[in-house]
């Protein structure tokens, strides 16, 4: 909604404030003038942010919301769920593949009537992956028991999730709801928005608490069953009580917005008509799209075109009456979905549409139906022409030539059609010979002779150059060490996140190697997948034509993001015990998404999460210890390693390579740089690593077959240094040394010195 | 109230910002919007390019500006921009930095060529440039480019009050680092007294080339293997980094070299170039035959890892690096 300021501050009853900011940090700033009890976040893009304003603004002590960083967006769900059956007010923001993630939750929550509000930063749900906006994830929310709040630009965002909290909890409704806005467009886009000046006038508004007399599980005295195991004849009952609240979500909404635009003088009506009185052909679009259309209506009336748009600001429950009342007229509506439903002959929105027509008897108005805009292709008053273009024409002959298609889709010049680009890899110039493993019959452990790094810059690299990662990556420096002490093919598998995303930028991709994305909950089941194909292809004889000459060696490359959302699955792996390496680069957070902590972050350190401040310093809890967690599932090989100790990590990688491809799974973790996001200079990656492993904070090991040895002791070697003195190499940890941030940095000491002591103890005593 | 000198069919006045993230433009483009909505009661709008790059990629930030009763409806990039701001000028190398300029649009460059040397590099046919050297000046406040360009910028649009930046610039920074404010501003202002324009008219006959839509593919629903699979992988070499080096990249001392591979063990950007030859018994070995800057994104950490003097650390000077660039041996398909 465009804002006029002076007629709007005339209307406005309670005094309101105005800001100059994006949709993300409206849907925070509302959160934290409501000051919801909970939230329970997992970071995507685009969403991420608006856990990351309420950190900042929780570190300047102006809220009290309890942010609690999930393992995933299933955890989040959880998180929040368990939170709204314990009585207080739960907040959340999520987007795309994470809210299909937590998607199983979404009925769960409605179903058993608990409100809360849930931000839905729209953005593509897709194979290849897109990370900007359309409305693919809004439309899998369509059928979760969820109302669906609209919101056209940062204002809206605002407005929407006061509305949505006092929705939620009215007693005629008791549902979640989803604030849906676009990503990007909305979520990023600085805009003038209009605020209340008083968090009071606010809690006025919505109630200074939620409303009492409904069920909660923290009563004593009236202790519930919530969510008991129901099936036929009462179930449909619980679904027909559902579906009832959701109508009157309608109503509930219509008196609740009537409210508001008395306080606030901005007005949501259910349907926002666009010159629509005398309208004869129209446009139905979604959020930030059916803003930029009222432009081409005002320049499609101009030339006397009597043109109108319409856009819902509510679309569960739909507002179908409203829309057919508000076509009756109408020749001829382009309806455009932001998304597709494959098969279905019309995104979701234009079928519903014309049920609505034809349930309320209007047998005349053309509809056109186009998908557009999807991945965040970005929508230009042009094409906004082009929509208006197909009802003008279908107006004019009286039918519609082209019911459904596509808009905006390309047929590309076959001229410039991919081409082979390089030749694979010889084989023979990845098994150079140079590097030999063999078992010691005596120890059980396996002797690894290494050639001087030199000779091995021979050996192909397994990526190419020409990917976009920041100056003084760690990541691929890191990688292609560990790939120099590989001997042959491999198929990787990469997680979500910097190493997937700046390699393979369609179309091109740095992958010399066959190389798999999967999303990083699931890679490592993924690659049990391949790894188990492989071997029942090749135990039927299916391989023998392509000549391979040797066994893969399949590794799956994460980051830590990846270790802490798809920890399960890389468990599961390592239990079943496929032949694979689970190879973890460790950057101390979600580097991908912008820097949020990691259950990797060490204690006290900045990241966009755990900001440091009055009321915070830094991350508020230990690092995990991803290496003994998987030692811990017995699997045959584990180590750590560092591109500063190279020939150590050689090594390493030679044994990995024996194990993956003779007994079973091997993890292990190499720590790396980030300098964008650890505030350090370029050049410094490998003195920041090499220090955080003579500061004992990264110790250098492995467990062969549950026998723990270090290999390098920074104290024998005399190079121990002080955890200050690693802390001081990183912007992100430079407060750590002031007074204020004694007790963090006190504690983190004691937990770095206590493992430690215990590798050392385990190093002595192979039963440990 | 002010007024904008020019404004488009739908009423804006608008500004792209081109550069390579690590820059600072993105800030630089709140803040200057900051200056036009808080600052000077206009409306405006502005946002950022937002991909799979990182650091050293090229990035874009869109403002607009508009008269306090325009309604802002449009949330598509800026393609006909009335002020362009290049903060780097190697981006000119692989894009097209003034897509969509008019001839009376103003290009602001950081550079310390002369307009005229700018205007063949960016293959401007009309329309003035604007030149400061933002990256100079930087240095020698040691302050940060985008203080030095927002500078410049502000020259450009003088509908906003430097004032009011300056108050936000003070306000932002003496808290926490009040020694930074002066430099900061000193930044600022340099940025703004020393640019130099020059005009160049559209030559009679001419047109101001036509802008293609930033989002038009290459490939398509014709051409694209199915599922989005890449059936030319390692097609990255195609590619031309040089533009993510922000000033400084690594020099090559051949007669220096141990040729440990230790540089080849950190380099994230797998520059350095190798080829087997006998040594002086006569044995095979690896030899290093310098770095292929195509792909050094000029991080340095190849320097630090170096155990002699062969590989030490330069200001980039022009065509240096095509000078002094050892291509990598790719095997091409046939």
């Amino acid at each position: 909604m465009a804002i006029d300021v002076k007629k709007e501050l005339g209307q406005a009853k309670v005094e309101q404030r105005m800001v100059y900011e994006s949709g993300n940090e409206m849907a925070a700033y509302a959160a934290h003038q409501i000051n919801y009890h909970i939230m329970g976040y997992f970071p995507i893009s685009p969403s991420t942010e608006v856990a990351q304003f309420l950190d900042l603004m929780k570190t300047n002590g102006q809220h009290d919301i309890v942010l609690i960083p999930a393992d995933g967006e299933h955890g989040s769900a959880g998180v929040c769920y368990g939170a709204s059956t314990a009585g207080g007010r739960v907040f959340n923001a999520t987007s795309a593949n994470g809210y299909l993630y937590m998607l199983e939750q979404m009925p769960v929550q409605s179903g058993t009537r608990f409100p809360m509000v849930m931000n839905l930063v729209c953005r593509s749900v897709s194979g290849p992956l897109d990370i900007h906006g359309d409305h693919s994830d809004l439309y899998y929310a369509l059928n979760t028991g969820w109302p669906i709040l609209m919101c056209r630009d940062p204002q809206a965002v605002y407005d929407m999730n006061i509305m949505a909290l006092k929705l939620a909890e009215d007693p005629e409704v008791r549902l979640p709801v989803i604030v849906a806005s676009d990503g990007y467009f909305t979520s990023h886009q600085k805009r003038r928005v209009q605020t209340f000046a008083h968090r009071e006038d606010v809690h006025k508004f919505v109630g200074e608490k939620p409303p009492a007399g409904f069920p909660m599980t923290l009563d004593r005295n009236n202790p519930i069953t919530v969510g008991p195991y129901m099936n036929e004849p009462d179930y449909i009952n619980n679904c027909y009580q559902q579906s009832m609240a959701m109508y009157r979500a309608g109503d509930v909404f219509d008196r609740i917005r009537k409210e508001y635009a008395d306080l606030t003088g901005r007005d949501y009506p259910i349907l926002d008509l666009y010159r629509m009185e005398d309208a004869e052909v129209a446009v139905f679009l979604m959020n930030s799209a059916s803003e930029i259309i009222k432009d081409v209506v005002d320049q499609l009336r101009e030339k006397g075109i009597k043109a109108g748009s319409i856009a819902p600001n509510m679309i569960r429950p739909f507002p179908a009456k409203q829309i057919a009342e508000a076509l009756k007229n109408v020749k001829a509506i382009t309806v455009g979905d932001r998304a597709d439903s494959y098969g279905g002959h019309g995104g979701n929105m234009v079928n519903e549409i014309k049920a609505a027509l034809f349930t309320h008897g209007n047998k005349d108005t053309l509809v056109i139906s186009r998908i557009y805009g999807l991945g965040g292709k970005d929508f230009y008053a042009e094409d906004g022409h082009n929509l208006f273009q197909f009802a003008i024409d279908a107006a004019a002959k009286g039918y519609v030539e082209k019911p459904f298609d596509y808009y905006g889709h390309t047929p590309g010049d076959p001229a410039k059609a991919p081409k082979r680009v390089l030749e694979p890899m010889p084989y023979e110039s990845l098994k150079t010979g140079l590097i030999t493993v063999t078992p010691d019959e005596e120890t059980g452990k396996l002797n690894v002779r290494i050639p001087p790094l030199r000779s091995l810059t021979k050996k192909p690299k397994r990526l190419a150059p020409g990917h976009g990662a920041c100056p003084g990556c760690g990541i691929f420096s890191g990688l292609e060490l560990f790939f120099k002490g590989i001997e042959g093919d491999i198929v990787a598998l990469y997680h979500t996140g910097c190493a997937m995303v700046v390699t393979t930028g369609y179309p091109y991709s740095a992958h010399k190697a066959t190389y798999i994305h999967n999303l990083f909950q699931n890679g490592a089941a993924t690659l049990s997948g391949v790894v188990e194909m492989f071997w029942e292809r090749k135990r039927r004889g299916e391989l023998d034509e392509f000549g391979l000459k040797d066994d893969f060696t399949f590794v799956m490359i994460t980051g830590d993001g990846g270790m802490d959302i798809g920890m399960g699955p890389a468990i599961g792996a390592a239990l079943r015990n496929h032949k694979m390496i689970i190879l973890e680069y460790d950057n101390e957070g979600y580097m991908n998404t912008g820097a949020q902590l990691s259950y990797s972050t060490p204690m006290g350190h900045r990241t966009s999460t755990s900001n440091v401040g009055k009321h915070q310093g830094g991350k508020t809890f230990h690092h995990k210890d991803t290496a003994q967690i998987m030692a811990a599932t017995h699997i045959p090989y584990v180590f750590t390693g560092s591109e500063a100790f190279p020939q150590d990590l050689l090594k390493k990688a030679a044994k990995a390579q024996w194990y993956a491809q003779n007994e079973g799974m091997v993890y292990g973790k190499i720590l790396i740089t980030c300098p964008l996001n650890w505030l350090s200079e370029d050049q410094d990656g490998s003195n920041i690593v090499e220090a955080a492993v003579n500061s004992c904070f990264f110790p250098l090991y492995e467990v062969e077959h549950g026998v723990t040895t270090l290999t390098y002791n920074p104290e024998e070697k005399n190079k121990k240094i002080p955890l200050g003195d690693w802390l001081k190499m990183m912007g992100k940890t430079k407060h750590m040394g002031k007074p204020e941030y004694e007790a963090a940095l006190k504690s983190f000491e004691g937990e770095v010195e206590r493992r430690w002591n215990i590798l050392k103890a385990k190093h002595e005593n192979p039963y440990l | 109230m002010v007024s904008l000198p020019k404004m488009n069919e739908l009423g804006f006045f608008e500004i792209r910002l081109e550069s390579i993230g690590g820059l600072g433009a993105n800030l630089a483009g709140k803040m200057l919007a900051e200056a036009g909505v808080m600052g000077v009661g206009l409306n405006g709008v502005s946002f950022s390019s937002y991909g799979s790059e990182k650091k050293g990629s090229a990035v874009k930030a869109h403002i607009r500006f508009c008269d306090i009763d325009t309604n802002i409806r449009d949330t598509s990039p800026i393609e006909r921009p009335h002020v362009v701001g290049v903060f780097h000028e190697q981006l000119a190398k692989t894009i097209n930095v003034i897509s969509g300029i008019y001839e009376d649009s103003t290009v602001l460059v950081n550079s310390t060529k002369s307009p005229d040397e700018l205007k063949d590099k960016l293959k401007m046919i009309g329309g003035t440039l604007a030149v400061v050297d933002a990256t100079g000046i930087a240095l020698e406040e040691k302050n940060r480019v985008n203080m030095a360009m927002l500078g410049g910028l502000f020259r450009l649009c003088e509908f906003l009050d430097p004032e009011f930046m300056k108050g936000v610039i003070r306000k932002s920074l003496e808290k926490k680092y009040p020694q930074a404010v002066a430099p900061a501003i000193r930044t600022f202002e340099r940025g703004y007294n020393e640019v130099q324009f020059k005009t160049f008219a559209l030559p009679e006959g001419q047109s101001m080339p036509a802008f293609t839509r930033h989002d038009t593919p290459v490939l398509g629903y014709e051409t694209q293997p199915i599922g989005g699979t890449i059936t030319n992988p390692g097609n990255s070499i195609l590619k031309d980094l040089s533009i993510s080096r922000a000033g400084m990249m690594p020099h090559f001392a051949d007669d220096k070299c141990i040729h440990c591979a230790a540089c080849d063990n950190v380099c994230p950007d797998f520059c350095f170039v190798w080829e087997e030859l006998p040594d002086k018994k006569g044995r095979s070995q690896m030899f290093l035959q310098g770095i292929d800057y195509q792909y050094c994104k000029g991080c340095l950490k190849c320097v630090q890892a170096c155990p002699t003097e062969a590989l030490s650390s330069a200001r980039e000077e022009d065509g240096y690096a095509e000078q002094h660039r050892v291509p990598h041996r790719f095997a091409l398909a046939q």
